[in-house]
């Protein structure tokens, strides 16, 4: 047989036997190659075929069977010999390698180990946090020593093997034990807790919890991770602010806001009797007197009342300058008056000045239960002002009839989709201004409806479930007007602030919603801001975050400074927060712990934003506790008037101001 | 012999069979170990005609990796690349235009460290460690190696790859992804394992692999024409192994070749 013929026959017969990389004209070549060396060296040609990968269970054999009939057995047989050690280094080497490559393999893994717990040891021991990981049963693997110096320990390793909870305390061991075990089961990723500790030393400590937990290979969980954020600074500092927000500094009586709250609580419960009283002649005193010898008559009353509040279990505040008000359980009124009238009337001496005192009451009775705390708030105010105008010393009931103005919640509830329908609530906008720099950042725009307020309609709106429509229909509109302002005035116009209602604020069609305001209005969203109610990042919505991904710039309304709320500072890109809250006078301490609170905001990169500032003096307060921004400096105004304010400004030559 | 080499580290289990190195040892390789050619041996028995589908996937790949060249593709994403064996990718592209790019992707320990050590003096072709199934980890990562322009076509390589991926990790939005990753006029090279063929057999090897590391998941045709789309299949379609443009007239039986193959044109 032509050597040719051959070698195509053994490339067949090698091919089915082995995968050989190559083409089969480059096989065939190399094997016609083999044949012409075969007789000289049988050697070279095992290793080629070797080489070649010509190496399947039946490559040998079919090999022999192809050149049998050609070439003389004692020539295979040095053929067959040669190719099986070929075969073998060939095996050794292939071994050799897989080895190198396990070698490597495992000294990368090792590497990336090293690498990784270098890492954590670094993030573990230079936390600002506590960190524990302990075993299921509460006992510490690991911890640092931040958390030893939280305990009132030396360090971490004091704390090796001593159970995590002997520093809980004894009343909340059931309540985190359960929680421990949620995160265990996996029924939750992580916990966070705020919650006291016990030092070593016995001193509580206020601390938030993150709780998560670490699992196998196999995904069963083996330890849980605790960080441990020491707060009790904070907390003191919020137990105060609570304290300050709801309490009148200079008589220590519940303030305006707390006293409304407790009214809220009191409504639809046991029937009430509210009183407001006005003092009669209180700016004689002041003026004539001197407003020192003011302040000290005022606490005086104030310790009067709150006798007699005692005795009646009453609920006393001091609402205003010279006002205050008593809420107690329906009972008679006119003997409640004399109690009252018969305090105040005790001869008063300060600064050896006597001093005959009355007051004028209004009187609101057994309201029904449906009002709003607000609601009762107004008629009181009503019927004080009619006691005022008869005189000192009298006092008014209030009389549903009279007062044209009284709209039960129903009838308004009932009024407002008429009066939207019909055009009657309008959208105003009010001014941000820059406290830094006095200009005005940009307009709020905000409902408004016969005398109510923003929030009062917005609040109404909520309970009677026309606050997403009203809603949707403030976020398009103003929208639009604010797309008309650019338009118009270029970089002269103003940012679009849009304060949005509880309910607003955890729909789950906002996001959709504000982008299809965009896209139809056309405003571009860096002109828009979105102030989300903060209860609804509190409940763990993610409007913020989405919005945030959506290229809009949100902010939180409603913040108080909370630790909860602080977290949330932590975890959300939200540029800024707004707040509602008395001016914090410079001279009292209030001052120093807003100015903490503020730069604690600023240190998370959020700006500082306070609404319902009517007064310069207020808005120098909000300055030099460190604030950004204040809502309320100026009246709102209607779109057109804003309008009108843009050109008048846009007409005025440059550099004028 | 010992099952285990104590020197070997936690997740580079050589007691646990691996479907790369039982492939090597099928196509006669020795980058295997005992627990692998124990399990081959199984394999063998559920189907014998093991060593041969092994032959002819290993082929198909390298007529697909010349198709590819063929149309211009000069750069390769070959996912699932398993441990070196013979015939590797950059090999036979390299051949036929020395400046081919290879970017080989797996994820098992061993075949990385064994992959580094045959590319170490190959400046154009690399091994990244990524799971194929998270196309976005792998697609950043062939990105940072520098080796793959993604405004040009690539050739995507998956021989005998997605039989071990499970209907629940969604192989079709996995190839999507890739797909979308790569301008048109790229390709994409499939084979998987199906019952199609012989499916006694088939059933066979799925009990067997699932005592690997690698348990398998066949499919049928039109599920792997599923896998396809965006891409126009590229002649003769989804076929046997041996069946896929064959060099010269096939002599292997297409019935017993337990694999289909098909190579797609990104449209």
């Amino acid at each position: 047989m032509e050597l040719p013929e051959l070698a195509a026959r053994w490339m067949h017969a090698l091919t089915s036997t082995a995968y050989i990389p190559l083409s089969h004209a480059e096989i065939e070549q190399s094997l016609l190659d083999s044949l012409r060396d075969l007789p000289e060296s049988p050697e070279s040609v095992a290793y080629r075929l070797v080489s070649l990968h010509a190496t399947g269970p039946d490559s040998l054999r079919a090999t022999i069977e192809v050149l049998s009939p050609t070439f003389d057995l004692p020539l295979l047989a040095r053929l067959s010999s040669a190719y099986a050690q070929a075969m073998r280094s060939d095996a050794f080497d292939q071994q050799e390698q897989i080895k190198v490559a396990i070698v490597r393999a495992k000294q990368r893994v090792e590497r990336t180990l090293k690498v990784s717990q270098a890492r954590f040891q670094e993030v573990f021991g230079s936390a600002a946090l506590g960190i524990a990981i302990t075993d299921l049963t509460g006992r510490c693997v690991e911890a640092n020593d931040k958390l030893a110096e939280i305990v009132g320990l030396e360090t971490g390793c004091d704390l090796a093997d001593r159970d995590l909870r002997d520093f809980y305390h004894p009343d909340d061991l059931a309540a985190l034990g359960a929680s421990y075990r949620k995160v265990s089961e996996g029924r939750l990723d992580r916990f966070r807790d705020q919650r006291k500790l016990i030092r070593a030393d016995g001193e509580p400590v206020w601390v938030q919890l993150v709780v998560s937990v670490l699992r196998d290979a196999d995904g069963e969980p083996t330890h849980h991770v605790t960080m441990v954020d020491d707060i009790s600074e904070l907390h003191l500092l919020q137990r105060s602010l609570d304290h300050q927000l709801l309490h009148d500094s200079l008589t220590g009586l519940s303030n305006r806001q707390h006293f409304v709250s407790q009214v809220e609580r009191q409504l639809g419960g046991t029937p009430i009797t509210l009183y407001h009283l006005g003092l009669d002649a209180f700016s004689v005193v002041n003026n004539g007197l001197g407003h020192d010898t003011g302040d000290k008559l005022l606490k005086i009353v104030a310790n009067r009342l709150g006798e007699l509040a005692a005795e009646k279990e009453a609920v006393v505040a001091r609402i205003g300058g010279d006002e205050f008000a008593l809420i107690t359980a329906a009972d008679n009124v006119t003997s409640t008056i004399e109690e009252i009238q018969n305090a105040l009337a005790e001869p008063t001496f300060v600064d050896d000045h006597g001093i005959a005192l009355s007051a004028s009451i209004g009187v609101v009775d057994r309201p029904p239960a449906f009002a709003t705390a607000a609601e009762l708030m107004r008629c009181a105010n009503a019927a004080l002002r009619q006691a005022k105008a008869r005189g000192k010393r009298q006092w008014a009931l209030h009389d549903p009839h009279d007062d044209a103005r009284r709209r039960g919640k129903y009838a308004l509830a009932a009024s407002m989709p008429g009066a939207w329908e019909h055009g009657e609530i309008k959208i105003v906008y009010a001014p941000v201004h820059d406290l830094e720099t006095s200009e005005v950042l940009g307009a709020v725009a905000r409902l408004h409806w016969d005398d109510l307020s923003h929030n009062d309609t917005m609040a109404l709106a909520d309970s009677t479930g026309l606050s997403l429509p009203i809603g949707r229909w403030l976020l398009r509109e103003a929208c639009a007007q604010a797309a008309r302002w650019v338009e118009e005035f270029g970089d002269g116009a103003p940012t679009l602030h849009i304060a949005l209602g509880a309910l607003q604020s955890r729909d789950e069609d906002l996001v959709a919603d504000v982008k299809r305001a965009l896209d139809e209005t056309g405003l571009p969203p860096d002109r828009l801001r979105i102030a989300l109610d903060i209860s609804s990042v509190l409940a763990g919505d993610d409007n913020a975050l989405v919005l945030h991904d959506s290229g809009i710039v949100t902010a939180l309304d409603g913040f108080r400074g909370g630790h909860d709320e602080l977290a949330v500072l932590t975890e959300l890109p939200v540029r800024s927060v707004i707040t509602r809250a008395p001016a914090p006078s410079p001279d009292s301490p209030l001052h120093q712990a807003m100015r903490a609170l503020i730069a604690t905001v600023h240190g998370f990169g959020v700006r500082f934003g306070v609404d319902e500032v009517h007064t310069l003096t207020d808005a120098e307060h909000w300055r030099q506790a460190g604030a950004d921004g204040v809502i309320g400096l100026l009246p709102a105004l209607t779109a057109a008037e804003v309008t009108d304010l843009l050109a008048t400004a846009a007409s005025r030559p440059p550099g004028a101001s | 012999m010992s099952e285990r080499v104590s020197w070997v580290p936690e997740g580079v289990d050589t007691g646990m069979p691996s479907a790369a190195r039982l492939y090597d040892y099928l196509l006669g390789g020795g980058h295997n170990f005992a627990a692998d050619r124990a399990l081959a041996e199984k394999f063998l028995q559920a189907q014998p005609n093991g060593r041969t589908i092994a032959r002819l996937n290993r082929s198909f790949l390298r007529r697909a990796v010349l198709f590819m060249i063929d149309r211009g593709i000069r750069q390769f994403l070959d996912l699932g690349s398993g441990i070196p064996t013979v015939g590797n990718v950059h090999e036979i592209a390299q051949k036929a235009d020395p400046e081919a790019h290879v970017v080989y992707v797996d994820f098992e320990e061993v075949a990385v460290a064994h992959s580094q050590l045959i590319l170490e003096h190959d400046p154009r072709a690399t091994i990244i460690q990524e799971d194929m199934t998270k196309p976005a980890e792998v697609l950043q990562a062939a990105r940072y190696s520098g080796l793959i322009d993604f405004t040009r076509p690539v050739g995507v390589l998956t021989a005998g790859v997605f039989h071990f991926v499970p209907p629940q990790a969604d192989p079709n939005a996995i190839v999507a992804a890739y797909r979308d990753a790569v301008p048109s006029g790229s390709y994409l090279a499939v084979s998987q394992f199906t019952h199609d063929l012989q499916p006694e057999e088939m059933a066979g090897i799925v009990e067997v692999m699932k005592k690997s590391q690698n348990p398998m998941y066949p499919r049928t045709k039109s599920e792997i024409e599923s896998l396809f789309a965006g891409f126009e299949l590229e002649e003769p379609g989804i076929v046997p192994t041996p069946l896929w443009r064959p060099e010269s007239t096939n002599t292997d039986d297409p019935d017993k070749a337990g694999i289909y193959a098909a190579v797609g044109r990104k449209l």
